[in-house]
């Protein structure tokens, strides 16, 4: 989908991050055969946030992912997670440091650029955050009405993704309708609507018992295996264990393991 | 721009309905404060008239020794005539000084014995309406100058004076409290309309993560503070129209003779005020209240 973006303003990080970037992703099979030059989905190059109140949430901060890349965060409640990811889609700016999300520097953005970068940004919460009055095919629809996108490609577009996720049998249902993996199912449709570069998922396996969080990381993995960047924060040990992808560890705010790996610091 | 207007008044119409509670509160809450700011610019409009009237009645009066020849009270009347001050003279001869007389006799209930005495002691007079009451010029000067003819010049300047630095009191006044009560309403609606944005801030949150502009967030609110105004408006003006009947009555019982009229103008006035105002605190409250939630 997006992995033949061509090169990007933030070269200078590629080369720091390369190395790193290179292992994270030689195992994938899917991605072997792709010999093209890769874009840059997420830079952060010595990123720190400190907030008005005196927290500091995150501090020298340096990741790079490589379009095409699945990434898991973990770490401890209050280690910098949600913080990183409010700087991916500029609910947040940081303090000092560089973010670049799908080519675009976020703290240089204008204003009425920031929903442009969102649109490239797909997140999935903890908590759906559907609205309960709309159908599933309404919240997906939603996401596409409010950002101006003619009539006649929202149709199409949203039994696509409907499709993709599985739920095109309960599109007309209301979210309070749906189970909770089903539920998690539409976020994730309405994220992937806007054909975004990248996709957040914060926590989206938090409020489900592990058979369905399977469903989920399946579907994500999917997705991922589909062109899109998929970056996932998570406190599922099990998960992220037993898939043996990309780990980012991050405690106090600091990067502390970058690598294929466990949840837990393997010695 | 169509495409966006449309959804815009659409989705304005949907959040209305969907949050029917909030909207109506706001919607009573903005028929109450344009309830009040008519009843202040009804009260204010014939406060208004009444001086005007009041301000009409302004004149000097100047009365005529008995037995004076005709010929010199017309003189006087063109000399004062030609005076660039005055509007209107007018001569009132002994006769008609008489019956005015004994009409206010009448009128405050009093006996006239006046047909016993057989003469007539009231003087005629000429009366000078001015163009504008604050500008006497030389009318009182050429009057009292008119020897043998004027006994007496009424000096009603000081009079006149201070009712009309009242007169300018009153209407400084009311407009100050049409201000004070505008801020206060204002404050009540964009509090009432912050109430209903508040009770959808999921959905404004979700907008904002999906990519929607700042136009499409904020626009379907101010739609939605219009119609609240509009709506508001329409009520006011209806109840407004009811009640102008027995407000009319009671007005006129209480004031009596001074020509306040519920006329054309006022009620056209009326609905121009009530609908701009309604149509703006609506849209102006929801402007303000959306805004907390688009800066970042």
């Amino acid at each position: 989908m997006t992995t033949s973006t061509p090169h990007l303003p933030g070269a200078p990080i590629v080369a720091s991050g390369a190395g790193l970037a290179a292992d994270a992703t030689t195992t994938r099979p899917a991605e072997r055969d792709m010999a093209a030059p890769r874009g840059i989905s997420i830079a952060l190059q010595d990123v720190s946030k400190v907030y008005p109140n005196g927290r500091r949430a995150l501090s020298d901060v340096d990741l790079v992912v490589p379009d095409g890349d699945f990434v898991f965060i973990v770490g401890p409640s209050g280690a910098g997670k949600s913080t990183l990811i409010k700087l991916l889609i500029r609910d947040e700016l940081p303090t000092s440091g560089t973010v670049l999300v799908a080519g675009r520097d976020v703290s240089r953005l204008p204003r009425r650029e920031v929903p442009r970068l969102r649109r490239q940004v797909g997140i999935v919460f903890q908590d759906y955050k559907l609205l309960p009055y709309k159908s599933v095919r309404d919240n997906v629809a939603f996401a596409l009405e409010v950002t101006g996108t003619p009539g006649r490609r929202i149709g199409p577009a949203v039994e696509r993704v409907l499709a993709l996720v599985g739920l095109t049998a309960e599109a007309d249902q209301l979210p309070s309708q749906l189970s909770g993996g089903e539920q998690q199912r539409t976020a994730i449709a309405r994220a992937l609507v806007h054909e975004p570069r990248v996709v957040i998922a914060d926590e989206p396996t938090g409020n489900l018992d592990p058979l369905i969080s399977w469903e989920i990381i399946q579907l994500l993995l999917r997705i991922n295996e589909l062109g899109t960047t998929v970056l996932m924060a998570t406190h599922n040990a099990e998960v992220v264990t037993a898939l043996r992808r990309r780990v980012v560890a991050l405690e106090d705010g600091r990067v502390v393991r970058d690598g294929i790996g466990g949840y837990h610091r393997e010695y | 721009m169509l495409r966006f207007l449309l959804f815009s008044i659409r989705r304005a119409w949907q959040g209305f309905w969907r949050n029917a509670v909030m909207s109506l509160a706001a919607t009573v809450t903005m028929t109450l404060m344009l309830l009040m700011l008519a009843g202040l610019v009804i009260g204010l409009s014939g406060m208004d008239a009444g001086l005007r009237f009041v301000e009409q009645k302004v004149e000097v009066q100047a009365f005529i020794a008995d037995g004076t020849p005709q010929s010199r009270i017309d003189a006087l009347i063109a000399q004062v005539r030609a005076l660039p001050e005055v509007a209107e003279v007018d001569y009132v001869d002994k006769q008609q000084a008489l019956a005015e007389w004994q009409q206010q006799l009448r009128a405050q209930g009093k006996p006239d014995y006046s047909s016993e005495t057989g003469t007539n002691p009231i003087p005629a007079s000429i009366r000078v309406k001015l163009r504008d009451p604050h500008v006497y010029g030389n009318v009182v000067q050429t009057l009292q100058s008119a020897q043998g003819v004027v006994t007496d010049v009424l000096e009603t300047q000081h009079v006149v004076d201070a009712l009309l630095s009242v007169t300018g009191f009153l209407r400084t006044a009311g407009v100050v409290v049409l201000v004070l009560v505008g801020v206060t309403v204002l404050f009540i609606v964009v509090n009432t309309i912050r109430l209903a944005v508040v009770a959808r801030a999921e959905e404004i949150e979700i907008m904002r993560l999906v990519g929607a502009s700042d136009a499409f967030i904020r626009w379907p609110f101010i739609f939605e503070g219009l119609l609240v105004g509009l709506l508001g408006a329409a009520l006011t003006l209806g109840i407004l129209a009811l009640a102008a009947q027995p407000i009319g009555q009671g007005v006129a019982t209480l004031v009596g003779q001074v020509p306040i009229q519920f006329d054309q103008n006022l009620a056209q006035e009326l609905v121009l005020v009530v609908g701009g105002a309604g149509l703006a605190l609506g849209g102006l409250g929801a402007f303000i209240s959306v805004r907390t939630y688009l800066i970042r």
